[in-house]
């Protein structure tokens, strides 16, 4: 199979999609309406571009300003005023466009492709193109023109347009790829996004992406399913055992979770999962490094947390055992947070992982219908890297007999399910955990009372003598 | 009257800045880029050039360079306005006469041009140049 040569656009995520970048001597159609990042995208792919050595020449049929173009890209990191004018050529056509007409353009750029000696060719304005067009043949002849005269010259070329061109337009029947950029609105809550509407001769990654504008440009989040729809590699085959930091529990379990499993603990707030999480983080070891991703306590807040039950949390970071990375909950994109963990997983050789919460995670999606398929990914992802996974779901009853699983879906995702409970007994308030679910393995199936204290967390078969705990509201055994 | 050529590819700074340069005056000659800057100073007596540096077809340091290389011209002021580019034109103060970071104050580009040309005579009486 022929491998078509690319041309790299160095902007974080879109090469995934575009599975290596644009293919070299194709054109395409950036769209978009003003203000979605079309200029940003194209301007950062040139930067991008020179400094892999390219040269760059962009030319403009509206009569906007450069100057204007420059002090509003100074903002960015990419911009470098230092090669504008040298490998990067701005140059202006909405004169020629306007007095002599789109042949004397096409006319004009083919000249400067050569003069600039250019490998991409970026040209703004294409609607206007369309609007001195006398008709739709003038218009498709003159992007075939250009399209010609770039292909020969080996020049990859970059069309911008404000107009939401369909699919059956002249333009997009004539490119070989068409990128759309455009802005959705959820609640207050804008998101911006990017699709690949066309893309002729190799697999990139379609349906929607979201994305986000900062001061280093345009960073695109593939979707993870898309992006992983298989695991990248097929992780470990012998099946180990992961310690659960505490003993009693790695005892009913035989031994632990099963290494690159995924386990969910669900149960109100209060009731101890991010101490069960922490008690799981303090096992692990600079050889097989431990990862906090949280979304509620700060970093502060954690290492009060955990020693209070006894966990020197500063001394495992210190020693590289123990990572933790914070997210904001109100920040962030869905698939960028998933990157951001498995970036984090990957540089640091994270072996084992504390999500706290999924639930959180899961808030941050602007389609919660597509959350199976992120998660299953997400998760198939750490299993390929051989994490070991315990996740923390919060359940909205702190007393009652209902017991409301989080979405189906994902207990399909999870390999292993602990319940945790407030239960009252004998005029106490007690924390019962259980365990409702192990994949492919043998466990104990007693019901067990989760005591926090000062030097960690203990678990006891206490409710042996009990019935009805599980109804939040058990009965001493021996009284009936 | 002193004529002026303003050559850019951006119609419209070119614009802005022959109607100022009109206002004070003076006669204005427009061209696209550097190589029909030198059909017009072929046809036309200029007295000063401005040019923008980037520009298809024939840049403005290229524009100066062939002003320069003709004996003819040897005297007439060229100055440069530019945003990115003008310190490649600081560098080089042989070809151009003075140098204008874009953007640039159409008010103080006019009172240089005076000072290298002179008011023009139409302009004497216009109120804002009292």
């Amino acid at each position: 199979m022929e491998q078509l040569k690319r041309l790299a656009t160095g902007i974080e995520g879109l090469d995934d999609l575009l599975k290596g970048g644009l293919v070299a001597g194709s054109s395409y159609i950036v769209q978009g309406r003003p203000g979605s990042g079309k200029t940003i995208l194209a301007n950062q792919l040139a930067f991008n571009h020179v400094a892999t050595g390219g040269r760059v020449l962009v030319a403009t049929l509206l009569s906007e300003s450069h100057e204007r173009l420059f002090q509003y890209l100074s903002t960015l990191s990419f911009f470098d005023p230092a090669l504008v004018g040298n490998q990067l050529q701005f140059v202006s056509a909405f004169d020629t466009l306007e007095s002599e007409g789109l042949e004397a353009v096409v006319k004009l750029l083919r000249g400067e492709i050569g003069r600039q000696g250019a490998s991409l060719l970026i040209v703004d304005g294409l609607l206007n193109a369309r609007s001195r067009a006398e008709n739709v043949l003038d218009t498709k002849k003159f992007i075939s023109e250009l399209q010609g005269h770039a292909a020969f010259a080996g020049c990859t070329l970059l069309l911008l347009t404000s107009s939401r061109l369909d699919d059956g337009s002249p333009e997009h029947t004539m490119v070989d790829g068409v990128i759309e950029l455009g802005e959705d609105l959820y609640g207050a809550r804008s998101v911006r996004r990017i699709q690949l509407r066309k893309t002729r001769g190799s697999g990139a990654l379609s349906g929607v992406h979201e994305c986000e504008i900062t001061e280093q440009g345009l960073k695109v989040y593939p979707r993870l399913e898309a992006l992983y729809s298989h695991p990248s590699s097929p992780g470990s085959e012998v099946l180990t055992r992961v310690g659960t930091g505490l003993a009693s529990l790695d005892d009913l379990l035989g031994g632990g979770f099963p290494s690159a499993s995924v386990s969910l603990a669900m149960g109100p707030s209060g009731i101890g999962k991010t101490s069960l999480g922490l008690s799981f983080l303090a096992g692990a070891t600079v050889a097989e490094p431990g990862l906090h991703f949280g979304f509620y306590e700060t970093p502060q807040r954690l290492r009060i947390k955990a020693k209070a039950i006894g966990i020197d949390l500063p001394a495992l970071e210190k020693s590289g055992a123990v990572h933790l990375a914070w997210q904001p909950t109100t920040e962030g994109l869905l698939d960028g947070v998933g990157a951001r963990l498995l970036s984090h997983v990957r540089k640091h050789r994270i072996k084992r992982v504390l999500i706290d919460s999924l639930g959180a995670f899961a808030r941050l999606a602007t389609n919660q219908g597509r959350l199976n398929e992120f998660f299953r990914a997400l998760m198939g992802e750490l299993r390929a890297e051989d994490v070991t996974v315990l996740a923390t779901w919060e359940m909205r009853d702190l007393f009652g007999s209902e017991i409301n699983a989080p979405a189906s879906e994902l207990s399909s995702i999870v390999d292993n399910l602990f319940l945790m409970r407030f239960v009252e007994l004998d005029a106490e308030l007690k924390r019962l955990l259980s365990i409702l679910k192990v994949r492919d393995s043998e466990y104990d199936p007693a019901l067990l009372e989760l005591v926090i204290r000062s030097t960690g967390i203990e678990l006891d078969k206490a409710f042996v003598q009990a019935s009805a705990v599980m109804s939040g509201t058990a009965s001493s055994a021996q009284g009936a | 009257m002193s004529t002026i050529l303003v050559v850019d590819d951006e119609y419209v700074i070119a614009d802005i800045l022959g109607y100022a340069l009109e206002d004070a005056g003076y006669k204005v000659e427009k061209a696209p880029n550097g190589k029909t800057a030198l059909d017009v100073l072929e046809k036309v007596r200029i007295d000063l050039v401005i040019t923008d540096y980037m520009m298809p077809i024939m840049n403005g340091e290229e524009l100066a360079k062939a002003i320069r290389s003709n004996a003819q011209f040897a005297d007439l002021p060229v100055i440069l306005m530019s945003g990115a580019q003008a310190s490649i034109g600081k560098a080089i103060p042989d070809l151009f006469s003075a140098v204008f970071d874009k953007p640039f104050d159409t008010a103080s580009m006019v009172a240089r041009v005076r000072a290298f040309i002179g008011v023009a005579e139409a302009g004497r009486d216009t109120p804002e140049l009292q």
